[in-house]
């Protein structure tokens, strides 16, 4: 009987480790960082653009160009606390909704040092009504 | 109106209270008196309850926008329909839904068991009962009371979230909080099983058909959740691995491993501890479901405001939890098994594996959900995992997962033999092989669909075998031909075969989702009139465009004929809504769905020259996850059909 609750234990044990592992390797391949735009452009981002970044700030007002045609939408986004922060963004496909001046949007992609513009791969668009916790936007 | 629902949740919150003060009192005093009154208690709260939600419906349908809650999810130009829907929209209208479905079992429960006073253990169900009653009526009564009034009356109220104005959306919030509160049923037992020392198998017999009938409900919740997200959000997927959808997948997992091993209790004796473990954890989960739903921890599509409610939630779940904890603690030595397992090749270590599996896939979707607060606190660093990560690490796990699907039921109990292995495997696994050949050759190279798909064949044949071992057995005791032979012996063992049928319906699932994950086609374009857009077989040809008022919003909708292979294959017209109160307009799925592949179509942009933008996704195989999800939960449903002689014991 011992031996038995001794091989479960070895089972379960092996299984437990398994997920642990997954888990770990999936963290290290799957996991981002999420930035502010201040922290972005100010901080020293080199180990964190490997596989892209996620970052949150404000579409600033008067900065949208888009073309509707090739679906490339430029803007400035700006820093939530620091109006002086800004990078530029490019990213091709389809507008959310809820995108317009001065909306909250997450944008995941990498950063362009030399040039301070973000290359989005996907955009979402945070509603500033009052579902304001609600996000709406492209997912993968 | 607005008194007299505050009046009657009061009234609930009190009789919740002094149905648990009676039933102490009775149990210290060990008078049958006062447990007699204070399970009567509990149906004057169920009462109360009652009317308390239908003044909250009442206020609804009469536009009375001076209660907060009704303007915050309600206007004139709403449809009766979601005006009544609009109930459980939100947070408060929620809370008060949970107390009600709540009270209403409770009634059933306290019904069921009028004869059983005297059985030990059924003073502590009711308390346990009133006591997850009273925390809700104490919600609904201080810190979120759906009566709360404006200190103005708004003239019209803010209006329903568009996305929330759906057919799915009537269905998804209640049948997921229906399956939420079932739960607590077998919890109850399960404590009151362990407070009085009672550890056999009997408080599982007695919650079978609850711990299935709440599965089932949280089943059709998601599966109904994961088709409105498909055809409202216009994404083009089903399932983000969204913080709320993993809140109810994760109750779900912890649930079906606790039904499995359920029967192994019931069949051996064994896994006692196991079992308290995973009906306490399925409750917290249930609860955190809740909380996390309706709290504003985590952000999320379905996160429709936060209050701080949190608190009050984290204090309950940790009550639970650790009550739980203690109380399995403290019985552990009687919970023990005399038996343990005697080989890895045996149906008692097979539904062990399938339940670390359930557990660990719930863990890993615990720990993603939740990754980003453990990343800030520990290192301060905002590390996030999206959907990639729960795809990377679950994907496996449930491969093998669907592997035992189809040897648990099959492999012989303690320890397997040769023979039994052969007979119910041998040819199944060599189909499998064959298909996954005959797959491999017809181009699919990747490795996870090739598994999955050869899997899903591997665990189809043994049920198929089964079925049909079964039906000629039957057939030959009783003379009766195949075809009368089958459904009679499928309604005769149906607990048994109501399970075969659940994992049918997984294997389909399974093969939809695999079908619409790896072999999705995605495209998008601008198109004037006339122009077309071409992806796979499809060709999409803009003929039309016209804009018109419906009730509370304005439709602009586009024609697209659709060519398959050249040829004609109907029309589709996707359409961008404004809804009247709403700041933003929304993007209306267009979809063509087959058994073979979904089209679907989004249209994110319409120029002022009528230029359209569409968004158009291919979906292989995508209508068997539904098809699957229907089969799942009808077998769910045959499993705990009654039987004709008793009728109604629940």
């Amino acid at each position: 009987m011992k031996k038995s609750a001794r091989k479960t234990l070895v089972a379960v044990l092996l299984i437990v480790a398994g997920v642990g592992f997954l888990i770990y390797k999936g963290v290290s391949e799957t996991g981002v960082y999420y930035l502010t735009v201040g922290e972005v452009v100010g901080a020293d981002t080199e180990g964190f653009s490997d596989r892209g970044i996620r970052v949150s700030g404000k579409v600033v007002d008067g900065t949208v160009e888009y073309n509707q045609r090739a679906l490339n939408l430029k803007f400035t986004v700006r820093d939530l606390a620091d109006e002086e922060k800004t990078m530029k963004v490019v990213y091709t496909g389809v507008v959310p909704d809820a995108f317009k001046p001065d909306v909250e949007v997450i944008l995941e992609g990498s950063y362009d040092r030399a040039t301070n513009t973000f290359h989005a791969k996907t955009l979402l668009a945070k509603c500033p009504s009052k579902y304001s916790k609600e996000e709406n936007g492209e997912k993968e | 109106m607005v008194n007299f629902g505050n009046l009657s949740q009061v009234f609930a919150f009190i009789f919740s209270l002094a149905s648990m003060a009676l039933i102490l009192t009775g149990l210290m005093k060990n008078d049958a008196r006062f447990l007699e009154s204070g399970r009567r208690t509990l149906y004057g709260l169920a009462l109360f309850t009652t009317l308390a939600s239908f003044a909250l419906g009442y206020l609804f349908v009469t536009d009375n926008f001076q209660v907060e809650y009704v303007a915050s999810y309600s206007d004139r130009a709403l449809p009766m329909f979601y005006k009544v829907t609009a109930f459980w929209a939100g947070q408060k209208g929620s809370l008060l839904f949970w107390a009600w479905v709540l009270s209403i079992v409770t009634a059933i429960v306290v019904r069921n068991t009028r004869t059983e006073l005297k059985s030990r253990n059924t003073p502590y169900i009711y308390l346990v009962l009133a006591t997850t009653l009273s925390f809700f009526l104490f919600l609904l009564t201080s810190v979120s009371n759906p009566f709360d009034l404006l200190d103005f009356i708004p003239r019209d109220g803010q209006g329903l979230n568009p996305m929330l104005q759906n057919p799915g959306m009537i269905f998804h919030p209640p049948t997921l909080f229906f399956g939420y509160i079932g739960f607590t049923v077998p919890f109850a037992y399960a404590i009151s099983a362990m407070v009085v020392g009672r550890l056999d198998e009997t408080w599982l017999r007695k919650t079978r058909r609850w711990n299935i009938l709440s599965w089932v409900f949280l089943t059709i919740g998601i599966i109904i959740g994961g088709q409105w997200a498909y055809v409202e959000l216009g994404w083009g997927g089903y399932w983000a691995w969204d913080p709320v959808e993993n809140a109810s997948f994760i109750p779900w997992l912890i649930a079906t491993a606790f039904i499995h091993t359920a029967i192994i209790q019931e069949r051996r004796n064994i896994m006692k501890v196991w079992n308290m473990v995973l009906i306490v954890l399925t409750f917290v989960f249930c609860l955190f479901g809740t909380y996390l739903v309706r709290s504003g921890v985590l952000q999320s599509v379905h996160d429709f405001g936060a209050t701080g409610l949190g608190g009050y939630f984290l204090v309950f779940i940790t009550v639970v939890l650790f009550g739980g904890i203690y109380l399995i603690a403290e019985s552990y030595n009687d919970l023990r098994s005399k038996h343990t397992l005697e080989s890895y090749l045996s149906r008692e270590s097979t539904f062990l594996f399938n339940n670390v599996l359930f557990l660990a896939i719930a863990f890993s979707t615990l720990f993603g959900t939740i990754f980003p607060l453990i990343s800030e606190a520990v290192t301060g660093n905002k590390l996030t995992v999206s959907q990639p990560f729960f795809n990377q690490v679950n994907t496996p796990l449930f491969l093998i997962l669907l592997l035992l699907t189809g040897i648990c039921p099959l492999i012989g109990w303690r320890k397997a033999s040769a023979d039994n292995l052969k007979k119910n495997f041998l040819f199944p696994a060599l189909t499998a092989l064959a298909g996954a050949v005959v797959l491999f050759i017809a181009g699919i190279r990747q490795f996870y669909p090739l598994a999955a798909f050869s899997l899903s064949i591997f665990v189809a044949v043994t049920i198929f075998n089964e079925f049909r071992g079964g039906t000629i057995a039957r057939s030959r005791m009783t003379g009766e031909s195949p075809l009368t032979a089958f459904p009679r012996l499928i309604y005769r063992m149906r607990r048994r075969y109501g399970g075969y049928i659940v994992h049918l319906g997984l294997v389909i699932i399974v093969v939809g989702i695999t079908g619409s994950s790896a072999f999705k086609l995605e495209t998008q374009g601008t198109l004037s009139k006339g122009e077309s857009i071409k992806i796979g077989a499809y060709e999409l040809r803009y003929d039309d465009f016209r804009g018109y008022r419906d009730r509370n919003r304005d439709i602009y909708a586009a024609t697209l004929s659709v060519f398959k292979d050249g040829k004609p294959a109907g029309t589709i017209t996707p359409e961008r809504r404004y809804y009247v109160n709403a700041e933003k307009p929304t993007t209306e799925v267009s979809l063509r769905s087959t058994l073979v592949e979904d089209l679907y179509v989004i249209m994110p942009e319409i120029s002022p020259d009528k230029e359209i933008t569409l968004k158009v996704t291919v979906n292989p195989l995508l209508a068997w996850i539904w098809i699957g999800g229907t089969l799942m939960v009808l077998g769910g449903i045959m499993a705990i059909l009654p039987n004709r002689k008793k009728k109604g014991a629940l």
